[in-house]
């Protein structure tokens, strides 16, 4: 278990260095001096040279590379160029209102999803079943983007029982959560979908072995053998998809976020890509990415704590 | 079955006028049509049949968990004074593993892989709220025990992956009789076990019917099994009851000529070594067309025309036995019928032509000596992480193995023996460490694929599962002319082709544009036999040939390659468990232990005087069709060892009964003796 952990960690650390090659690169492939962008075409030359030599611009691209690794790795990525904050700052203030509206929209779509699909396994063919499988390919196949736009005329413009935008006045719990249903709702809504189909064919799967025949014969209740037994085969692929689904969910809050104006990761990046505010743009990423990668190694350690065989072979 | 003894007390359980039906797109299969048997009190009954015969059908019915598109229509299943078919959900939950229990055909993939066997076997105890949770875990711990599992107390936390394949069923033993049932249902309990493990099983099933006063129900196709563990047996056929009786009437004095003819193809009854195997022709009849006259009818030697018209009676003898045929009783009533049990019923396929005395060619045509293939069981660097200097596992150990021209030769082994390993390996499947592979007299070992591609041609190789390892969509026809595209021989006509070939593996020539799920298994495995023939190589190896096959259809399979070798001077490596088959197909024999071969020589004196005390068990431990050949001992007891802790002296040495100091200390080496036959044994018997 000890070596599996160390050996993860280490290739996580490769994926991180990689994406922060790429981004760094990308950075030296765009046109334009990145001290006249930040400082505006009215700078004065002496100005420029100043901001250079502060953000160690004159040197060769390889040691700005190191610069910026040993940097990130105590913790700093750099100033906004704009306010001159620290960019980690920056992201940790706005990194809540993302987790939280990504845990709200995978929250719920689990808690509808992986139920609704088990019970459609069970009783293949059943109305339940046909019109979870109509549902799920609908709300698949409808973008979140157009979700949320939609939630947004119908619960907050027309009914008016849902605030429209903002992420809630700070310190006020009930507040926020108000704020949270309709984003939480636009992005969860396709993987209800999903979480359905995939828990559905993966039951059926199961309920066919032989190992559910016995519990059957054994005369064990249909509760104990469908959520006891079946489910717990029949959930782990299903944690993979839940944890690879996690970096979908990401980019979805981008949208969410822009239409439902709350202050978080995704809207942040938009914000700065649109501004040129690059030392943002490359921290906020690479913060999403470490999550998306921790997201990833935690869902395989839990497929391990379900499933003894996996638990032994690490 | 006699009225009276229908309503006798001692009926436990009465399956009366059952008939089943499954719904398939093919149209009503019907399953069972009008089956009545009663399971007496306190007896082992056998259920037996070959596939599609409904046997297992039977058994899912009395637990009322028959598949979903399985419908009943019509009969009663007695238990006690209700009717298990009228029962509802709740009732038959309450029914099912606590008064009917089940021990199923596969431990492998009956027992949930995920939870531990304490918990698995809490939860059968659910139904007793009264006792505490330490009260339940100490019933099944001594449960375990009682099964003979070593440490209950410490092995009930682990998973079912821990356990060996015996220990599993020695497992599901428990776990069927935890709740102490009145009728235990055991579905095929030994199909998935060595030969060793099988006749530890079914001694453990008779003491525990004796201790517990159980009753049990035993479904199985081996007879040997049967006539071993049965005090009672029902034999099916095509889903109707043909003949039932005590097991020595059914064995020793059988009534329905089916009943005759499945006994005679048994190659572990035939004492008569003859090239040829008796067969059952024909095949089970399609149970979706309506039948008239007798089900057996189209395949019975002695049919008349009135079998084929009228449905035969049931006619009894004695209190407990019946058999459905005309020539019982009736108008057609044949005294002569059944002849004494030295004449055979059932004629051999084709001509009783006996083997061709090979021409004694001294080139070998496979050679293999010293082989050793290893495999990796944990990386380089996590061994240096936990100290460990042997990274690897000897699958295969010393092995030295010859097969001439027109000769068969038998590598038998218990699973993990390393014998298909040997296989793969000669066939360049798997990289091998040392030693030497020769085929006609050049060195084959690793050598690169673009080099060893075109030797393919001249070995080829038959594969385990007979359906399994043809391509679902392709056609009868494309698979048998796939080796021809594989090795881009051109210039030949492949319809052509695939005619020849099915007519040399004598199968119907419309068979050619069906699809591979359209084909009874002995259908698929002659598709297997044409496939390896096609490209007329000179060595095939084959993995467990009749793995799979009915008894009837097995001698089919093994007389069409025994001609097949007669007629083109095959060489044959045949790697099986199954010793009864290579004792009547191949000449000579080596037993694999762990990765060695213990013992090598000709089939007959392997079989009358085996020299290793391994190649003895195996020998003995193949049960008889015949209850009054019943074995009082288990001539082994265990299991084999992992390859990860290999003993140091002898690999059999922690099981054989006469195993010595010298034996645990010390590897014994591969001696000849001076009639050719060669052994590992430090003390080889007399």
């Amino acid at each position: 278990m000890l070596y599996y952990l160390t050996k993860r960690l280490g290739l996580s650390a490769v994926v991180i260095g990689l994406v922060v090659l790429v981004l760094f690169s990308l950075l030296h492939f765009i046109p334009g001096d990145p001290a006249t962008i930040a400082l505006g075409p009215r700078a004065t030359e002496e100005a420029i040279a100043r901001y250079a030599e502060k953000m160690h611009l004159n040197e060769p691209v390889w040691r700005q590379f190191l610069i910026y690794i040993g940097n990130a790795l105590t913790g700093d990525l750099g100033l906004d160029v704009f306010s001159d904050r620290p960019v980690t700052a920056i992201i940790m203030e706005r990194i809540c209102f993302t987790l939280a509206l990504v845990g709200a929209g995978m929250g719920w779509a689990m808690l509808l999803g992986i139920p609704l699909g088990c019970l459609a396994a069970v009783k293949p063919n059943s109305w339940l079943d046909r019109v979870t499988g109509v549902l799920s390919v609908g709300t698949i196949a409808v973008p979140s983007f157009l979700v949320s736009i939609w939630a947004l005329l119908i619960f907050a413009v027309q009914l008016r029982w849902l605030p429209a935008i903002g992420a809630g006045e700070p310190g006020q719990i009930g507040d926020q959560l108000m704020h949270l249903i309709l984003p939480a709702f636009a992005i969860g809504l396709s993987w209800v979908g999903y979480l359905a189909r995939m828990v559905r064919a993966s039951m059926l799967e199961v309920m066919g072995e032989n190992y559910i025949r016995s519990a059957r014969a054994f005369g064990l209740q249909p509760r104990r053998v469908i959520f006891g037994y079946a489910l717990r085969v029949a959930i782990l692929p299903t944690i993979t998809l839940i944890g690879m689904g996690f970096g979908g969910m990401i980019s979805s809050t981008v949208f969410a976020e822009i239409i439902f104006a709350r202050p978080g990761l995704g809207k942040l990046i938009f914000d700065a890509v649109m501004a040129r505010n690059f030392p943002i743009v490359q921290g906020a990423v690479l913060v999403a990415t470490g999550l998306y990668i921790l997201v990833v190694l935690f869902s395989d350690i839990l497929i391990a704590w379900f499933d003894p065989r996996v638990r032994e072979s690490l | 079955m006699p009225k009276d003894a229908l309503h006798s007390p001692e009926t436990l359980l009465d399956v009366r006028n059952l008939s089943v039906d499954f719904r398939t797109p093919r149209g009503r299969v019907k399953a069972l049509r009008d089956i009545s048997f009663p399971i007496r009190k306190n007896r082992i009954v056998g259920i037996v049949g070959e596939s599609g015969s409904g046997k297992s059908t039977v058994l899912w019915a009395l637990l009322g968990l028959l598949a979903k598109n399985a419908d009943v229509m019509g009969g009663e299943v007695r238990f006690g004074d209700r009717d298990l078919l009228q029962a509802s959900e709740a009732q038959l939950r309450a029914t099912r593993g606590e008064e009917i229990s089940v021990v199923f055909q596969d431990p492998m993939t009956s027992q949930i892989p995920v939870l531990t066997y304490g918990r698995q076997m809490l939860d059968i105890l659910y139904r007793r709220p009264n006792v505490s949770a330490a009260e339940k875990r100490r019933l099944a711990v001594e449960m375990l025990g009682k099964v003979g599992i070593p440490d209950p107390d410490k092995r009930i936390d682990q998973y079912p992956h821990h356990f060996s394949g015996g220990m599993r069923q020695r497992a599901g033993i428990a776990m069927a009789l935890l709740t102490g049932p009145q009728l235990l249902l055991a579905d095929e309990p030994t199909t998935a076990l060595d030969v060793t493990m099988e006749a530890q099983i079914i001694h453990l099933l008779q003491d525990l019917q004796k201790e517990l006063d159980a009753t049990v129900v035993v479904v199985s196709h081996n007879l040997g099994l049967i006539a071993e563990l049965c005090d009672d047996v029902v034999v099916m056929y095509a889903g109707e009851v043909i003949e039932a009786g005590e097991v020595r009437e059914i064995f020793h004095n059988a009534q329905h000529p089916y009943t005759r003819a499945l006994l005679e193809c048994d190659p572990a009854r035939i004492d008569d070594v003859s090239r040829k195997l008796p067969v059952i022709p024909g095949d089970i009849p399609d149970l979706t067309k309506p039948r008239s006259g007798c089900i057996y009818a189209p395949r019975c030697q002695r049919a008349l025309p009135v079998c084929h018209e009228t449905l035969p009676p049931d006619v009894a003898r004695g209190e407990t036995s019946l058999a459905r045929c005309h020539l019982l009783d009736g108008l057609h009533h044949d005294p002569s019928w059944p002849p004494p049990l030295d004449v055979m019923t059932v004629g051999q396929e084709g001509s009783a032509g006996t083997k061709p005395a090979r021409a004694k060619h001294d080139a070998a045509l496979l050679e293999v000596s010293e082989l050793n293939v290893q495999f990796e069981t944990i990386g380089p660097l996590r061994a240096r992480l936990k100290g460990l200097s042997q990274r690897h596992v000897d699958a295969v150990l010393d092995v030295g193995l010859s097969v001439a021209p027109g000769e068969t030769v038998g590598l038998v082994g218990e699973s993990g023996s390393g014998k298909t390993t040997l296989g793969r390996c000669v066939l360049n499947l798997v990289p091998s460490q040392a030693g030497s592979v020769r085929f006609e007299g050049k060195e084959i070992r690793n050598m690169p694929e673009a080099r060893f591609k075109p030797l393919r041609r001249d070995m080829a190789m038959m594969f385990q599962d007979p359906v399994g390892s043809l391509s679902p969509r392709k056609s009868v026809r494309a698979l048998i002319t796939e080796p021809f595209q594989i090795h881009d021989i051109t210039g030949v006509d492949l319809d052509a082709e695939a005619e020849r070939l099915a007519e040399m593996v004598r199968l119907p020539k419309h068979f050619l544009s069906r699809y591979p799920h359209e084909l009874s298994g002995g259908q698929a495995r002659r598709v297997g036999v044409a496939r390896a023939l096609a490209l007329n190589p000179k060595l095939i190896i084959a993995d467990e040939p009749t793995a799979g096959l009915d008894v009837s259809v097995q001698g089919e399979i093994l007389n069409l390659m025994a001609d097949l070798q007669a007629e083109h001077g095959l060489g044959y490596l045949i790697i099986t468990h199954n010793l009864p088959v290579v004792r009547h197909i191949a000449d000579r024999l080596a037993i694999m232990y762990l990765g060695r071969i213990v013992e090598e020589g000709r089939t007959d004196e392997v079989f009358a005087r085996p020299v290793h005390p391994y190649t003895r068990a195996l020998v003995e431990g193949v049960p008889q069709p015949d209850p009054d050949r019943r074995r009082v001992h288990v001539s082994i007891s265990g299991e084999v060892p992992s390859l990860l802790n290999r003993p140091k002296g002898c690999d059999f040495a922690g099981r054989c009964p006469f195993a010595q100091d010298r034996c645990r200390a010390e590897k014994p080496p591969h001696v000849t003796m001076a009639d050719g036959r060669r052994h590992a044994c430090h003390f080889p018997l007399g």
